[in-house]
Parts: structure tokens; sequence; C-alpha cells
């Protein structure tokens, strides 16, 4: 009996005595042990570039190559998208995230990073793929939050700039991060870690030059982006891109038709069309496989280029022809060297290339390009790249027919969730895809 | 030598029976000698017993070991007559008394139900056992009022989602503690795929052997458990297992049963209409080698079959017909117009119900018990083996009880008890993915043989592998090989395997040392692992290349109490009560997962075989310590006073990088009040017992899931579309911030709730009625507020949530008939639950819960909690002043007049997503009813459940497909405008047809609109009826029975799917989902008992 008592008593005084404030703290149980809250910027750089090309791969690529009608929405989700009805602001609710969530704030994160420890090339990369990432995004979606953004909790209905506004953002953004990169490095040297470049500064810095030569034809400063364009890459091999390892990380257009949604996009039949009628039999033959893990452009390692030599060239042959009537030497040979690029591309040799471009109506020689040409050309040669719906907007060519409707779509839906948790938003009444167009297009 | 003793103890208990037996006779009256017709003479500690006849008089075998007879009698109390020799016993029954009965309160503390200021509800073993199903949480519906179960799939083991008095978090766990002997149980469902797909997931409570069940208490509201803290602020389900009786004998049960599952229903299916679409005008068949994913070819009848590859109209792609110009994906041939083939007419194939299966279980069950007044013991295991409607799904279950008591002192008490089960699934994929059984089935065009003419039972084995598979090992699937996994390919090649070990119990010790002093100790843990593999074989359209998936999950918790307790009468009137003590909890979960794709060859499904294997591990763990007391004080037996306080520290508030103990900690009180009114009056017949409940009561709560006051850095995903790219890739590792911003600043939420009920029992407790009306308002609730993404993040935690509750409850109990032979006593519980989201955060007007883009639950501002959200139909008023921008504005639907749009005449689409429908029945009701007719057992439940939305995903999917007979009716219908005004206001004018061009738009499947296919889920359903026998006592046996009975035999519903009683998601928050979910079964339960 009284040892019963002593057991009791032991008891209550160790319970009296295990500090709660110990148990609860426990050394540290309420941190997560999988997840760190700091990680150096070798660590996080991959993480956003890859997202960077995947988003560019991605819905970039899928949404704005569908409006052009090089690829089709045939099944599911994709047909209702096909006819524009389906592009409901919820459907660009990943986008939107992706570049803000994914993109910019790591971008913004990193920066911290590099400015507060001297990584000045870091710095730089860091501003040129902000700037593309931007550029792209209000491309599509024209004003966007950008200065009051990134705030988190402290401004959490970030106000709209305007895209001209973002435009000047991004040529700071390119003009900084070109200088860092003429500059010395810093303590940490880029490496492997960038996927895109290796490290390769003078690739980065060609990247800007190519980057800025892109936004100028928006700004129809013709003579500034040929200068840029001339101070970009000098080959394909400098093309800004990821190539994604094999098929256990395959490229998104692998992903997406061999995972769950093949058979929901096809290639177009206007784009077919087009080809047929200039007899670009092997590069169609390329591009018009069946979408699924046997098409042989869209394999699971994939080269995701986000900008590359041939649209280079071929915004010389465009400035050149603009510039001056039929164009010059130069602008003829800036037009073959991308047709080249892009058979090249495609796995196709001098061979092919040579047949081809043999045809009066492919190169009617100096002094009888045209803008249709010289478009045209761009448009085959930007197969699902995101930016040859700028370069529709922009020129109208090829001329294509609305799929539905009478217009096609001249801009993006904002996301879904911007209206809802945005309270500096505009109203998804106010927004048209039909008649809004970006800032640049109007 | 202690040891010893107690062994021989035992032995002496185990054989100190002998076998003789006598009859015992008597007289049951009232206080007034009046006869008492159908008293209930049992034999105290077995089931030997009878009932009184119209005289009063009864005649009962009273085996060797009875010592005791236990006389009973609806509202009168039960008596207990020590048998000593005597052959004859008379008794007089007092009446009223019989709610002097104890119910097991929080802590499991004893009270008398009379006391008691708020509302708690008694389930019996024997309703559980009863029921025949094969999980405690089933076992429930409808036998307690504000419960609400709903079944997830019909998956074998598929889970169960619990609620009690609706939902209680905004976003963390809504399901109620389950507290087993004390102690509190796991009860959680782990998810290791996504929650729109994957296998159908368990609830952990199944581990349970329901026939170990000796009750179940559900204590609804916050008074009732406020002493369990924060945990037991969604409701407690206190479940008490069997226990040896001290009664000096052994007690040996055998229960076994068979039971037979089958599908309840299907949805309805065209027949009429081949694959294929509308090719250069004409309706045309199109051969599965074309991909075409659809049914919108010509008529079945108006197709036969041919073989000639130089066929006019032979298929054209290169894997249509094989090397020897065999067309490969029929053996009858290809399909022409009749009249130009073989003259065979082309075949309507049902592709589903003869897949399914007739599912069968086992269940064998043997317990021992048995004790006297040193030692008790209860010794049990089962044993259950059932094989599902869809072939090759399998559950095994395997449980071991020992449950034993010591009282080696006078008021000391050593009792514990340890369970182990082991659970063993194996289960197919369903729901949203490539490889979901029902997916590929149901759009499988009416034209095409999922078996390859092998029919489904030769199909469903390994060893033919034609139906699935060709030579070359590529799939053979409507679509060409692409689209869907045939379904005879997914339960032979993708099978989801998972094991559960578990093992939990607990040890008490209780020392009384006065009625003014006791204490008491109880441990519990609850050790929890689960092992699971998802096979992907080479060519599963999910992972083409292969993909095996393994993932451990470890979850430990412990729970200890240290109580010191008593009570006492102050005075003659005055009596008090007390409880205060400590709870130490902590619960840690590990996960780890392991992703192997790219196997090397086919055949062998093992990690070793994958070329790329990733893996990743996830921990979660949180502990919490409460300090309580209580005090109740009573007077004369009429009213009652509880007072309750608890402060609890909860480590999911603490601040790693700046811990201070008070900002974990957070005080509740809580106060109720009985009211026995019916003391006062005047002993009348009619009212025997009126007793008024009040109770007021605060609950707080952390967050719901630790680490959210410290923002991390994860290992990317990145997805859209197609299958997610994982890191690291290719060798490269990376890190995101996490989308998910931390909050070091949280607080915890605050939850008030009142309650007032009402218990009235009339004419001596023959029929009582019990009222429970709540309200509650959880303010501060932290939840993970939506942000714009722009702010770089997509949510945070914060303190911004404010949900309102209110609800009715109420239980009639009734026995119209009680005579010698026959009595019937029903039950009906009645729930209605309402929550309504007021706030979610500055701006915020709705948060994702789970679902679709089309349609998702969310919790919308001013809305019932979880409201279907999604796409819906341009209304008049959208955009006008009334419209509310979250729900349907009011007005016609407007009809897309522009006639170059491809939608032209069809319902124009509101660009704004609104609240297309609420998940939440209007109320649910259960009625229970019990026949007794000499040993014969007759009862049924009905389960009624009014209202509560669903979305019929799978109807929305098949009108794409031109597979539902909706789409069948519709394309045949003549050109006709659709409801509604053009852009001017005008009635709609437009004539069209639903056919291919309208389902495949906008407004059929994978458009943007959801709103079509949200149908009410309401039911009316038959969830058991059940005939038994009671075998009567024989020399060798101490009693026994045998009952058949059904569960789920029958329901009428106006929802167009399988069976409204489905979800999706499993047993999380967002409910309302149906999107190929596996068919409900209903089940048909063979049982035998036999008490030795």
């Amino acid at each position: 009996m009284k040892s019963i008592n002593k057991f009791i008593v032991t008891c209550l005084a160790v319970f009296m005595l295990v500090s709660c404030e110990s148990y609860i703290e426990g050394d540290g149980i309420n941190s997560d042990p999988n997840n760190p809250t700091s990680v150096p910027i070798s660590a996080q750089l991959p993480a956003f570039q890859i997202q960077i090309a995947d988003m560019t791969g991605g819905d970039f690529c899928r949404f704005n190559c569908m409006l052009i009608q090089q690829v089709e929405g045939v099944a599911r989700q994709w047909s209702s998208f096909n006819q524009y009805t389906g592009l409901t602001p919820n459907r660009f609710d990943g986008g939107w995230q992706d570049v803000y969530e994914n993109v910019l704030n790591e971008i913004k994160i990193a920066r911290a990073d590099a400015v507060a420890n001297g990584y000045n090339h870091h710095q730089g990369i860091l501003n040129i793929m902000e700037a593309y990432t931007i550029q792209m995004a209000t491309d599509v979606w024209d004003d966007m939050p950008y200065t009051d953004a990134l705030q988190g909790i402290d401004a959490i209905n970030p106000t709209y700039d305007t895209q001209a506004s973002i435009y000047a953002a991004m040529y700071a953004l390119l003009d900084e991060g070109l200088a860092q990169l003429a500059g010395p490095g810093g303590p940490l040297s880029l490496g492997s870690e960038d996927v895109f470049y290796g490290g390769n500064v003078d690739n980065w810095s060609a990247a800007a030059h190519a980057l800025k030569a892109r936004a100028f034809m928006k700004d129809k400063n013709y003579a500034g982006a040929a200068s840029e364009a001339q101070m970009a890459f000098g080959d394909a091999s400098q093309n800004m891109a990821f190539k994604y390892p094999d098929v256990n990380a395959a490229g998104p257009w692998f992903r997406f038709n061999v995972s769950g949604r093949e058979g929901d996009i096809e290639f177009h039949p206007t784009m077919r069309g087009l080809l047929e009628s200039l007899n670009d039999t092997d590069r169609l033959a390329v591009m018009d496989g069946t979408f699924n893990a046997s098409h042989p452009y869209l394999v699971a390692d994939f080269l995701q280029e986000m900008v590359t030599f041939r649209e280079m060239q071929f915004i010389l042959a465009e400035t050149d022809v603009r510039a001056n009537a039929g164009g010059t030497q130069a602008g003829h040979d800036a037009y073959l060297a991308g047709i080249r690029a892009s058979f090249a591309r495609f796995g196709l040799g001098d061979a092919e290339y040579d047949a081809y471009v043999a045809q009066p109506e492919i190169d009617p020689g100096v002094g009888n390009l045209t803008l249709e040409l010289v478009m045209t050309q761009k448009y085959i040669a930007m197969y699902l790249q995101q930016e040859a719906y700028s370069d529709w907007r922009r020129t109208g060519i090829p001329a294509l027919e609305p799929v539905s409707g009478t217009t096609i779509p001249v801009r993006w839906n904002y996301s879904a969730n911007e209206y809802l948790f945005n309270a500096n938003s505009p109203d998804e009444t106010e927004v048209s895809i039909y008649t809004d167009k970006v800032g640049w297009n109007r | 030598m202690k040891r010893l003793s107690l062994v021989i103890t035992m032995m002496l208990v185990l054989f100190g029976m002998t076998m003789a037996q006598r009859t015992v006779t008597g007289n049951v009256t009232d206080a007034t000698g009046e006869a008492l017709i159908g008293a209930s003479v049992l034999v105290k500690g077995t089931s030997v017993g009878t009932v009184s006849d119209i005289d009063g008089n009864y005649s009962i075998e009273v085996p060797a070991e009875g010592t005791a007879l236990v006389f009973s009698y609806t509202g009168y109390s039960s008596q207990e007559v020590d048998l000593g020799s005597s052959t004859i016993v008379d008794v007089v029954l007092r009446e009223g008394v019989l709610l002097e009965t104890a119910v097991v309160t929080a802590l499991g503390v004893k009270r008398e139900e009379k006391s008691l200021g708020y509302a708690v509800q008694k389930v019996d073993g024997g309703d559980i056992a009863r029921s025949g199903a094969s999980s405690a949480v089933d076992a429930l519906v409808g036998k307690a009022s504000g419960v609400q179960i709903t079944r997830s799939s019909g998956s074998v083991g598929g889970g169960s989602r619990i609620l009690i008095r609706g939902v209680t978090s905004m976003v963390g766990n809504n399901q109620p503690l389950i507290v087993i002997d004390g102690v509190r149980t796991n009860n959680q469902t782990l998810l290791s795929q996504g929650s729109t797909a994957g296998t159908a997931a368990s609830n952990r409570l199944m581990d349970l052997n329901p026939d170990d069940i000796e009750s179940i208490n559900v204590l609804k509201g916050a008074a009732a458990t406020a002493l369990y803290g924060t945990a037991g602020a969604t409701g407690v389900v206190l479940i008490t297992t069997k226990k040896g009786s001290s009664s000096e004998q052994i007690d040996v049960n055998f229960t076994s049963s068979v039971g037979v599952d089958n599908i309840t229903n299907m949805i309805d299916l065209q027949s009429e209409f081949a694959q294929g679409r509308t090719v250069g005008g004409e309706l045309t068949w199109r051969s599965p080698a074309t991909g075409e994913s659809g049914s919108w070819g010509p008529k079945i009848s108006d197709l036969e079959y041919a073989t000639d590859p130089n066929h006019p109209n032979a298929p054209t792609r290169a894997n249509d017909f094989d090397a020897n110009g065999v067309y490969r994906w029929d053996p009858n041939g290809f399909l022409v117009p009749r009249g130009t083939g073989n003259g065979q007419p082309a075949n309507v194939y049902n592709n589903v119900d003869p897949f399914f299966q007739t599912g069968m279980n086992f269940t064998n069950s043997l317990s021992i018990a048995g004790g006297n007044d040193l030692l008790t013991f209860r010794l049990s295991g089962s044993d259950l083996r059932a094989s599902g409607v869809v072939p090759n799904e399998e559950y095994d279950r395997k449980t071991v009880k020992l449950a034993s008591s010591i009282r080696p002192l006078e008021g000391l008490t050593i009792s514990g008890s340890v369970n182990f089960t082991k659970s063993d699934y194996v289960r197919v994929q369903q729901g949203s993915n490539v490889s979901g059984l029902l997916l590929g089935m149901l759009r499988t065009p009416a034209s095409f043989d999922n078996t390859n003419g092998l029919g489904a039972d030769r199909a469903n084995s390994t060893d033919d592998r034609s139906a699935y598979e060709f030579a070359d090992r590529s799939q053979r699937t409507y679509r060409g090989g692409g689209g869907y996994d045939n379904p005879y390919w997914i339960i032979n090649n993708a099978l989801g395997y998972e094991d559960v070990s578990r093992t939990f119990g607990n040890v008490k010790v209780d020392y009384t040392v006065n009625n003014w002093l006791g204490f008491g100790l109880n441990i519990g843990y609850d050790l929890t692992s689960d092992e699971r593999k998802q096979d992907f074989e080479i060519g599963s359209r999910t992972a083409p290349l292969g993909r095996i998936r393994l993932a451990e999950f470890n979850v430990k918790q412990y729970d200890t109490y240290f109580n010191i307790l008593g009570s006492g009468n102050l005075t003659e009137d005055i009596s008090l009560n007390y409880l205060a003590g400590v709870n130490v909890f902590s619960y840690d979960e590990n996960r780890t997962f392991v992703d192997g794709t790219g196997l090397t060859f086919p055949g062998f499904l093992d990690i070793s075989n994958a070329s790329n294997i990733t893996s990743s591990q996830d921990a979660n763990r949180n502990r919490s310590m409460g300090f309580f007391g209580q005090v109740e004080a009573s007077w004369k037996g009429t009213l009652y006073a509880t007072l309750s306080a608890r402060q609890d520290y909860d480590s999911r508030l603490g601040n790693p990088s700046n811990f201070r103990l008070e900002d974990t900690g957070f005080f509740y009180p809580s106060a109720s009040l009985a009211f026995v009114f019916s003391e006062l009056m005047d002993n009348t017949n009619i009212l025997s017992f009126g007793k008024l409940r009040l109770s007021w009561a605060q609950v707080g709560a952390g967050p719901p899931n630790p680490y959210s006051t410290q923002s991390v850095f994860v290992s990317p995903t990145i997805s859209s579309w197609g299958s997610a790219l994982n890191f690291p890739v290719g060798g490269v590792s990376g890190f995101d911030q996490s989308s998910l911003l931390g909050n070091p600043n949280l607080t915890p939420e605050l939850t008030t709730t009142t309650e007032i009920g009402l218990d009235l029992r009339f004419l001596n407790g023959r029929l009582g009625l019990d009222a429970t009306y709540y309200n509650g308002k959880v303010e501060d609730a932290i939840l993970n507020a939506s942000l714009a993404s722009a702010t770089g993040y997509t949510n945070v935690w914060l303190n911004s949530g404010e949900m309102t509750s209110q609800g009715i409850e109420l239980t009639l109990n009734a026995t119209p008939i009680q005579a010698k032979d026959f009595a019937w006593n029903t039950q009906i519980n009645f729930t209605k639950s309402e929550n309504i989201v007021q706030e979610l955060a500055p701006g915020v007007e709705r948060l994702f819960l789970a679902g679709f883009n089309t349609a998702g639950t969310y919790l919308v501002k001013g809305n019932q909690y979880g409201a279907i959200f999604g796409g819906a139909y341009l209304r008049e008023e959208a955009g006008t002043a009334a419209d509310t921008d979250l729900n349907i504005p009011g007005g016609q639907v407007v009809i897309n007049d522009d006639p170059n749009d491809n939608e032209y005449g069809f319902e124009a689409v509101d660009p704004k997503a609104r609240a297309i429908g609420n998940p939440n029945p209007d109320f649910i009701v259960g009625w229970n009813n019990t026949f007794n007719y000499k040993n014969f057992t007759f009862n049924f439940l009905l389960d009624w459940r009014e209202g509560g939305d669903l979305w019929n995903g799978t109807a929305w999917a098949l009108s794409f497909f031109g597979r539902s007979q909706l789409t069948a009716d519709t394309r045949q219908e003549s050109p006709t405008p659709i409801q509604g005004v053009k852009s001017d206001g005008t009635p709609n004018d437009i004539p069209v047809v639903r056919d291919r061009s309208y389902w495949t738009s906008s407004l059929g499947g994978f458009g943007a609109i959801g709103e079509q296919f949200v149908q009410d889920g309401g039911w009316i359903r038959l969830r058991e009826v059940g005939l038994s026998y009671r075998f009567p006592a024989t020399d060798w046996m101490k009693g026994g029975s045998f009952g058949v009975s059904g569960r789920n035999l029958w329901f009428t519903t106006d929802y167009d799917g399988i069976d409204p009683e489905t979800s999706l998601t499993g047993t999380g928050n967002g409910q309302g989902f149906d999107y190929f979910n596996m068919p409900s079964t209903k089940s048909l339960i063979f049982r035998l008992s036999l008490d030795f």
C-alpha cells in the first residue's frame, strides 16, 4: 500500500519535473527537417532555370502556337481551347504563377544573395533571365504588376505597371546585366549549376543582345534591333537553351504527348497546308509526326530554346527588308542563314536545304526579298517557339483565318486567381482577348 | 512468485466450471403488483435469457455457472438477484430509475447520464456487429444523430469519411478524434498519390475488428470534448473495447461470416452508336488505330463486319492489319456499312457489367474471455479475407487483441490492451488518371470489345493476354494502343499494394485511495507502418516506360494522461466530483517515397528494374501538452453544473528561430448545466423524465500542419498538363522557395459553441425525444489564405478565417409494441448542420480545397463549407449590380448569338467561375427498427440524405466522348432552340441539335462549363436489413445466433451517376466529386455466432 503511494507520488513528481518548455520546443521540432529555410544560390539556380525552360516550352508555347495554328487542340480540354471559348481565365493560372512565384520571386531571392556576397556575374545572368521572363509575360498579358510585385504579405494587392514601363525596366535589366558580365565575377564564379550556358559569360552577353533585338522589333526600333542582333549569337551553339536529359526528365512536349495528354494536340492543318504549298516536305515530315513518343522532333531529350541564332538571322533579314526595298546582300544572307539553321534544327542537312532554297519562290535572289517571304520563313523556322505569336501579331504574316468567330485572340486572359485575389487587378469583364491588344501591338 | 500465483488463479478460473443446470421460475411485477409483460430475464454474465409472459411469469434454464439473474424492463430500473440455491425468484421492479445509467464521458470518466449538460449518444457493440460492416465507421451510419458518414469508393477496404456536427476546421482535419480505451488512436487516411487519382484510400480505424467493440459513445459538442483539448474540437468517437468479466467463468465466442458483394449500379451508357465521327458529312466508323476517342459514329445497327483488307472501306493505318492481312482490333473484322461486308451484323459489346465480379469476404473471429475479482482477460483474434468486385482486388485483415486487468490490491487496478493488426490491400487505380479503371472502361465504344472476343472471365486472367496485349506486348486499347489503359490490362499490370502493420493499445493504472481521491495514469501508443507499391508495367498509359512507386509511412503516436479525481457528498443535497490532470501527446510521421521510372524489361515489377530512381522524405511531427481540470456539482439530483478548463501548449505554434513557450499556449474554458426538471414535478404517467441541457465552451487550436511558422525551400515539382518534372533533373538538384509563405506571428484560433438540449421521456421511457440545437463560431481561423501569385507566393498561413455553424439534432426512441413474444423498437436520428464561411482573408473570397479546374471545392465567402466552384453559363444579370461575383447571377441563360462562332446557338460562357453547387446535405435521417419475436430479430435501417450536390464529372467527360445515353438521345433530336435569351434579351430562337459539336464545345465534357453536371446527390437507401435467430442455451453451448443481413441493398436517387455516395478525394475535406470512381457495392452477409 505504501509502496503504491510512493509510486504515484514519484510519477506525479516526474510529470511536474518534465519541463513543458523543453518538451514543446523539442529541439526545433517545429522546423521542417526535409526542407531548408535557406539554400545557396548554386542550389537555387538550376531550379528556376529549368522552370523558365519548362514554362517556355509548356503553357507559353502550347497556347501561343495553337493560336497561330502551328498546332491544333483536337481532344478533351484542348478542343475547347482551340475554339478560343475554353481560354477562360483559370487556364492561365499556371503560366501566371510560373512567372511570378516560380521564376521572378526566385530570381529576387537569389539576387539578394548575389548582391550581399558580390557575386557580380550571378547578378548579371539573373538580370538577363528576369528580362527574358517579363518580356515573354508582358507580350501576352500587357500591363502587369512589376514594381509593386513580390512583396509577400506586405503588398497583397500589387498595382499594375504599363507594358511600356515594363519594357523600359527590361531594357535596363539587360544593360545592367551586360555591364555586370563585362566586369569581374566576384568571389563565386558561375559554373555547371548554370544549366543554360555552364557559366559561359560570353554566351550570356550574346543572349542579352538577342533579347534586346527581340524587344526592339516589337518596339519598331528596327535599327536598334539590327545592331543588337549583330552583337548576338555567332551560331546556333550559342542559343539560350536547355537540353532535357532523357525520358526520365523529358521535355515538356514529350511529357504532354506521352504521359496523359496524348492525342489532345496535333499538328495544325493550316501549317501543313502552308508547308505543302512551299514544297517544304522535308521539314513537314519532321514537324508532322504523330504527337506521341515516336515524334521525330518532340523527343524526350528535347532542346528547349529560349532565343536562337536563327531568330536573330530573321531579325537581320526583316530589318534589312524594312530599310531597303527588296533587301540587300546582308539581308539575303541572313534570310538564307536562318533557313539553313532551321533545317539543321530539324536534323536536316545541306542536301535538303539546298534543294529547298533552289526554288525561286523560296529564294528569289538578292534584292527580291519581301516581308511576306521573310516572315513566312520565320514562322516556319520558329515552329513551337512562343515568340512566333508576337511575330504574327506584329506582321499578320502568314494570314490566318480564325478557327471560330471572327477574331483570333490577340492576348491572354489574366489568371483567374489574379482576378480573385488581387484587388488591383482589372475586372475580368474589362479584358477581352479578342480586342485588347498589348501595348506594342496597338 | 506473484506471477505464479496469478497463473494458478487463472487455471482455477478456467477449470472451475461444472456442467450441471437447473430451472428457476418466478414472477415479475411493478410496485403496484401489476404483472410486467415481456420483462427481460438474463442469467448474469451469459447470453441465456427469456422474457416474462402475460401474467408476468417466467421460467429459465440456468447453467451451473449462473449465480445471479438480471431483470430489466423498459422504463424501470434493472435489478440483479443473487440466486444462491433458490429455484423460485419473484421480483418487483421500480420505475424510472433507468436513467441512472452510467455513460462514458471524456477521459473515460463514467457519469450518470442524467447529469450531463451536453449530448452524448451511445451505440451498442451488438448494433455494430449486426450491421455486417467490416469497419467501425461504416457500421455507425444512421445510428447516431449529428453524425455524417460517406463511403468514398467501392474498392475493397475503401475509406469512409465521418463528420460530427459538420465541419469544425476550415482547412484542417474535420474528422472526429477516435479514442479507444481512453487514448487517441489514429484514423488517418494517408495518400501517396494525388487526391484525384490513385487507388482508393483506407481510413485506419478499419484496423480495429468491429467484433472487439463493446460500445461506441459519440461526444458531439465542444463541452463534451473540452477535456480532450484541440484534438477533440471535431467531436470524439469513444470506443470501449470488450474486456473479460469477473464472473469467474470462461466465455468463448466464435463468429464466422460470409459476405457477398456486388456493384450497386452503373451509369447509363449508350449502346447505339459506334466509334467514329462525321467525316466528309457522313457518320463514319473509325478504326481504333485512328486513335478516335469518341462514339460519334454511325448506328451500330447500320454496320456489319468485313475482313478483306482491300475492301473500299477498309481502314488504312499501318497497325490496322497484321503481316498476314488479318485485322488486328476485332476478331470479327472491321466495320463497314450494312450490305457491303460479309453480312454479319456488328456486335454491341457490353464492356462494363461482365467485367465486374461478385466480391466475397470471409471473416472468422474467436474470443476467449474470463476472469475473477483478481484478474480478467480477453483474447481475441480475427481473420478477414475479401476479394473485390473488381477482379484481383483483395483485402486481408488479421487482428489479435489481448485485454486484461489485475486488481492486486483493494483500490488498485492495472489494465492494458494490445492490439496487433495486419491489413493488406491490392487495389487498382481509379479517378482522374489514364490508368483509372472506369476511365477507359466507360469511354470504350460499344463497337469495341475490350476482351478481344475472350469474354470477361478469360480476359481477367494473366494466362491469356490477348485481350489486352498484342504479341509485341503493345497494349490493345480502343484508341489504337493510346488513350487509356484497357481495364483488363490494368487489373493485371497496374496494381497498387498496401501492407499495413499496426499495433496499438494502452496501459492504465487506476488507484483509488478513497472516494475523494483517486489517481489514474493511462499511456497509449499507436504505431503504424504502411508500405506501398504501385506498379505501372511498361506500356502503361500513365508511364509508357514503366514505373514503380514505393511509399513507406511510419506513424508513431503516444498519448499519456495522468489524472487525479474524486467525488462525494458535501451535504445531503449537494455532491461534488472533480478531475484534474495533465495530457502529453506526441505525433511523429515519416514518409519515404521512392519513384523508379524507365523499366528495363517487362514482366519484372521491382524497383531494381528501374533505370531512374528518385526519392524523397517527408516528416510531420508535433507535440502538445495540456493541463486540465473539471468540477461538477449537483444539487438533489436535479441540478448539475460542470465547469472545466484546459491550458494547452502546441508545438505547431512555436517559432523555431525564436521559441517562446507562451506563443504556443492557449486557454479554454467550458461550462454546462443539466436541469432535471422532472424531479420537481409530480410523477405523472405521461412525462417520466425531463431534462434541460445548456452548455458553452471555447476551444483553441494551433495550425493544422507543423512548420507553418517558417518559409522553406522545397525540391520543386514542375508541372503543367502532362506528367510532372521532378528534381533532380538529370542529376542536377534544385531548390525553390515554397509557394506557401510561413508566418511566425500565428496565434491560436478560437471556436466558441453554445448548445441547448432537451431530453424528454414519456410513458416510462417507452417514448423518448432528445433534441439539441447548437451554434458555433470559429474566429481567427488559421488557414493557408490565397495570395495573388504576383506577390511571389500563392498562399500564406494567416489567422484570418471566420466560419459560423449551427445545427439541430433529434433522436426519437420508441417502443411502440412490447408484448410477451414481440417487441418493436424504433429510433430516428435526424441531423442538420450548416457551416457558413464568413471571412477568409482580407480581399480573399475563395480558397481551393480539392478537385479540378472546371469544378473544384472551395471555401467561398458567404457560402456553405466546401462549395463546388467552377464554370457557369452566362446569365442576364452577370456583371450587373445584383451580381455577387461569386454566386450564379439571376436572370435567364444567355445564348451565344454570334453566327460566326462555332458555339452559335449554344449557351454562352460566363467569364467568371461561380459557386455552382453545395455538397453539404440539407439533412440526414437514419431510421432504425428492430423487431423481436421470440428468438427472432428483424431489423432494418433506412438512411435518408436530403440534398447535397455532386459534380458528376463522369457524365461530363462521357458527354464529350458521346458515350452517355444522354448524348445518344440529344444527337437524334430535331433542331430546337435552347432555353434562354439572346444578347438583346429576346427569347432564343436559334435551333440547334446537341450533337458532337455541342458536347465537344465549352458546353460539354472538358469544356469550360461545370454547372451542367452538378446534380442533386441526395438519396434514400436501405442501409441495413437483417434477420437473425438467437439459439437458446444448451448443455454444451451458452447461446449464439445465426443471421443474414444486407447492406446497401437498395437506394433511390435523382443522381445520374453510379451512386451519389462516393468521393473522388476520399476522406478529405473536398467532397462532392464523382470522376470515374469505383462503383459502390451492396452486400449480403451470413453470420453465425456461437457462445460457449
